[in-house]
């Protein structure tokens, strides 16, 4: 790629496009600034990808096209026209459509019945069931998207349950089309079916925002391309120019260097040995392909990888959170592989959850109920059949002052501190209880600077003290500078490993984390210390 | 929000939720009140709500106004078996089980102490404690059927637990019309209960004459105590809340999740049986209830008033036992239709229950106190500003 041709193009002519959207900015209430100064556009009949990392600012400025939600500031012009996109409904009039990644649908309603929903044809008072009927099929011939309309929504395979999301926004007089990661929830089959149909929509006329991370399916697909990072634009490119390098490059990247001060690591004995685990989801999809690992004593072994590519779902297998179709994971030799949590806790492991609301705590629970959820029926904390409080509140009080968790008292509820605090909470709890193995999955995910640095040093402490670190995490530079090795996967596979992360760069980690380079099965085998 | 904010805003709608209902009463008495003209309903009206409001404590009349011991008696004996009931639906709503039995429950604990009251003699002392025991822990064992169909088919242990209490019902109509039935008699009862197995009334002072109070009331009164210690100072009670909560979280936390939904519906189950034979041994001579005696509901409305919480369950049993002889009272001297009772604690449960009752005056309250500590902050910074300013000032002198 020339310089010249690496330069954002430039907007020629006001009439080409059908969406200009012009400076775009977005804080969140929260404080997060998810877009800044994003220029976005669309040519009438194109298919446009929009690619970035996870929380790299893609689904807030689709929101924002679809109305769902509003603009700091910046400007939207809809076939030249300044437009206000006050809501969803202000949307879908101007013809904007949107097929969300996790399917808007009545699963207890016909196919027919979720296509006519909010716009049914009626009979008196009553559906008219075999107009809805009529309007679906003639719909789906038309466009030719197959669907069956008298089936149950909740009895249809994922890819027709799509189809039935295109249809809807399409009777609506959807005239551009914003796909969250259709491809995400689809068979590779599936995934087929989808081009050919938004081929020929393409041919109609029809204009897509095609949201993905698949560089393959990007570059067969799309016409143009756009590409995110950290919420702002790298730039809008004809997808025939790019090379898979060249997105990469774009994509991935380290956009700070952390600079984390630790000691080499000086790694023992095999604590975690994972061989073999394979895993299908429930929309069969291969999440983890013969994963084999090992993590030792002394040493963060870091997981990098673009969100979605297995990460989530090795930590599941390993916290007996769902379980594996084969394979075994052991930790000092003995199998963890559907135990109970007390049991793998007993052990020694402990785990930062990724979803820290839904596993991390107990919202509407004290700090200090939430400290002790892990060992309440601890000798210490309990004098014969009731809880020893003063105990209980020395303890709380101790990791309160030791995690600097920033709260009035043990006594406040979790759910009314900050993000960073809650994250606080969390890690004391799990790094104070004697492990062996710490599972860190995104562990300073949403926190505040002040509590993402504390967070990171006190991995580095504990893993120097003789503690063996699994470290999952979506941001690059917290993965790459804060494990001592690192692995990389993507579509549920291992496909590097590297020893050493001190001369790792950008480039090639994500050219790895998108499947564009893949080391040697000699290689990855490393990770294996038989 | 502090504590106190939180306490004053409790009130404040627990008060306003009650003068609500006492609205809506007051128009349903009107309208179905004697009288010809709009003043004599009004006067009709005026001495409902008299009977309604203070007459479960005083007796009214001939002008003055007298506290009535018996009466305060009656409602303290007729709070001791929704105080169980209460309880049992506490710790099981709490685990987030919203398991109905306690209706079944008090009806099978109840029979079961009779049974053991009439045919296993005892010394006394012993007789009615072993009695009321057995029946808890039958009611106990029977709950294990909806926890762990819960726990292993996901049965729904609502609905479960709601044609449970009525197969218990028609089988204990069963054996109470055959095996137990006391022949002799017209009526449908059993034989009565042996001497030994009898609770003792708790006074036996004139004033409270006539009013069946037992030391039944003091052993609801330590099962509060005791709940109370369990579910905030044992760490099964802190279990099963934080179950309540969040069951994903106890489950990674590493609580055994299955085995706290059975503890908590056969602690349940255990409550309302010892609330059934206490009330039996109590109050009655024979066993002959023949349907559900409608503790088990009110339990559930006293749970829900009491937040789930134990310590509040004797208040929310107070309030319901004086709701309930108040339209009693009605009932008998201002001819109103005692089903008003239903209607009156309905509109007052209404609103209890509406979580977002008075969420805007929650809010302010939030943002009052947010401000006040924003402004506390503020004064402390620019205390300690001065502070250095000062000792700045100091050295540049």
């Amino acid at each position: 790629m020339s310089e010249a041709d690496s330069r954002p193009m430039a907007d020629t002519s006001h009439d080409e496009y059908v969406i200009q959207m012009k400076k775009i900015n977005k804080v969140y209430s929260n404080g997060v600034a998810a877009n800044r100064e994003m220029d976005f556009n669309l040519r009438k009949g194109e298919i446009h990808a929009l690619m970035g990392e996870n929380g790299a600012g893609k689904s807030t400025l689709m929101k924002i096209l679809f109305g769902m939600e509003q603009p700091t500031s910046g400007e939207i012009l809809i076939n030249g026209e300044p437009t206000v996109l006050s809501s969803s409904a202000v949307a879908i009039s101007k013809g904007i459509g949107m097929v969300h990644q996790h399917f808007m649908l009545v699963p207890s309603l016909s196919v027919a019945e979720n296509i006519v929903l909010g716009m049914a044809p009626t009979k008196g008072l009553f559906l008219d069931k075999q107009k809805a009927e009529q309007i679906a099929r003639e719909n789906a011939e038309k466009y030719n998207l197959f669907v069956n309309p008298k089936m149950r929504v909740a009895d249809i395979p994922v890819g027709m349950k799509q189809r039935v999301e295109i249809l809807k926004t399409l009777i609506r007089g959807a005239r551009i089309l914003i796909l969250d990661e259709p491809t995400a929830v689809l068979t590779s089959q599936e995934t087929r079916e989808l081009f050919e149909e938004l081929k020929e929509l393409k041919e109609e006329g029809y204009t897509i925002v095609f949201i993905s991370h698949k560089l393959d399916e990007i570059k067969e697909i799309t016409d143009r391309i756009t590409i995110m990072r950290n919420g702002r634009s790298m730039g809008i490119y004809n997808t025939s120019e790019v090379s898979k390098e060249d997105i990469s490059r774009l994509m991935v990247g380290r956009d700070v260097v952390l600079n984390v001060s630790k000691d080499k690591a000086k790694p023992a004995d095999v604590v975690l040995r994972v061989r073999g685990l394979n895993f299908v989801n429930e929309w069969n999809i291969k999440m983890l392909r013969d994963v084999s690992f090992d993590v030792r004593r002394g040493e963060i072994l870091g997981i990098a990888g673009v969100e979605g590519n297995g990460q989530k779902e090795l930590i599941d297998m390993l916290f007996n959170l769902a379980k594996p179709d084969s394979g075994d994971a052991t930790v000092e030799g003995k199998s963890i592989i559907g135990l109970p949590q007390k049991k793998i806790r007993d052990m020694g492991v402990s785990l930062v959850p990724e979803d820290r609301m839904l596993y991390g705590i107990a919202a509407t629970a004290s700090v200090e109920e939430n400290i002790i959820s892990d060992r309440s029926g601890n000798k210490e904390l309990n004098s014969g059949p009731l809880f020893n409080m003063k105990n209980i509140r020395e303890l709380s009080e101790k990791l309160v002052q030791e995690f600097k968790v920033l709260c009035k008292s043990p006594e406040q509820k979790v759910g009314m501190l900050s993000g960073g605090n809650i994250q606080k909470v969390v890690v004391a709890r799990e790094f104070s209880n004697e492990p062996v193995l710490i599972l860190a999955d995104q562990p300073t995910r949403g926190s505040d600077v002040g509590a993402t640095d504390f967070i990171r040093k006190k991995l580095v402490e504990l893993s120097r003290s003789g503690i063996a670190v699994l470290l999952v995490s979506a941001d690059l530079a917290e993965v790459m500078e804060l494990s001592d090795s690192l692995m990389v996967m993507h579509k549920g596979r291992i496909v590097a490993y590297f020893e050493d992360t001190a001369n790792l760069s950008d480039e090639e980690m994500g050219e790895y984390m998108l499947g564009i380079k893949k080391q040697s099965p000699e290689e990855i085998r490393r990770v294996c210390h038989d | 929000m502090t504590k106190k904010r939180q306490i004053t805003f409790s009130i404040v709608r627990s008060l306003l939720a009650l003068a609500i209902a006492l609205l809506v009463a007051m128009f349903l008495i009107f309208l179905s009140a004697d009288g010809d003209s709009f003043s004599e309903k009004l006067s009709a009206m005026g001495e409902a709500l008299k009977q309604l409001l203070i007459g479960p404590l005083f007796r009214t009349g001939g002008g003055g106004i007298a506290f009535e011991g018996k009466r305060l008696a009656d409602i303290l004996s007729a709070m001791t078996p929704i105080t169980f009931t209460g309880l049992a639906v506490c710790i099981m709503f709490a685990a987030n089980q919203f398991n109905m039995g306690a209706e079944g429950g008090i009806m099978l604990g109840a029979f079961v102490t009779a049974v053991v009251a009439i045919y296993v003699p005892m010394p006394a002392g012993v007789h009615s404690c072993i009695a009321v025991l057995i029946g808890g822990l039958v009611v106990a064992a029977v709950m294990i059927v909806p926890a762990i169909l819960k726990v292993k088919l996901d049965v729904s242990e609502m609905v479960c637990s709601l044609m449970l209490n009525y197969i218990i019902m028609y089988v204990l109509k069963y054996l109470l019309n055959t095996s137990y039935a006391d022949k002799t008699k017209g009526q449908i009862q059993t034989y009565p209960f042996l001497n030994s197995a009898k609770i003792a009334p708790l006074i036996n002072n004139p004033i409270f004459s006539g009013a069946k109070l037992t030391w039944g009331f003091v052993i609801a009164m330590i099962a509060v105590a005791l709940s109370g210690l369990f579910m905030y100072r044992s760490r099964w009670g802190y279990q099963i809340r934080m179950i309540g909560i969040n069951k994903d979280f106890s489950k990674y936390s590493g609580i055994s999740v299955g085995f706290i939904v059975v503890l908590s519906q056969m602690i349940g189950g255990f409550l309302a049986g010892v609330g059934g034979g206490i009330e039996m041994l109590g109050r009655y001579q024979t066993y002959s209830w023949s349907s559900l005696p409608g503790y088990g509901w009110t339990g559930i409305t006293i749970a829900i008033l009491a937040g789930n919480n134990p310590w509040f369950v004797p208040l929310a049993a107070f309030f319901m036992a004086y709701l309930s002889k108040g339209c009693d009272l009605m009932a008998t001297y201002a001819n109103v239709p005692s089903q008003l009772i239903d209607i009156v604690q309905g509109v007052i449960f209404l609103f209890f229950a509406a979580e977002q009752f008075l969420s805007r005056y929650r809010q302010s309250l939030v943002v009052k106190t947010a401000q006040e500590e924003l402004a506390a902050q503020a004064a402390l910074a620019a205390a300690s500003a001065r502070a250095s300013d000062k000792e700045g000032g100091a050295a540049n002198e």
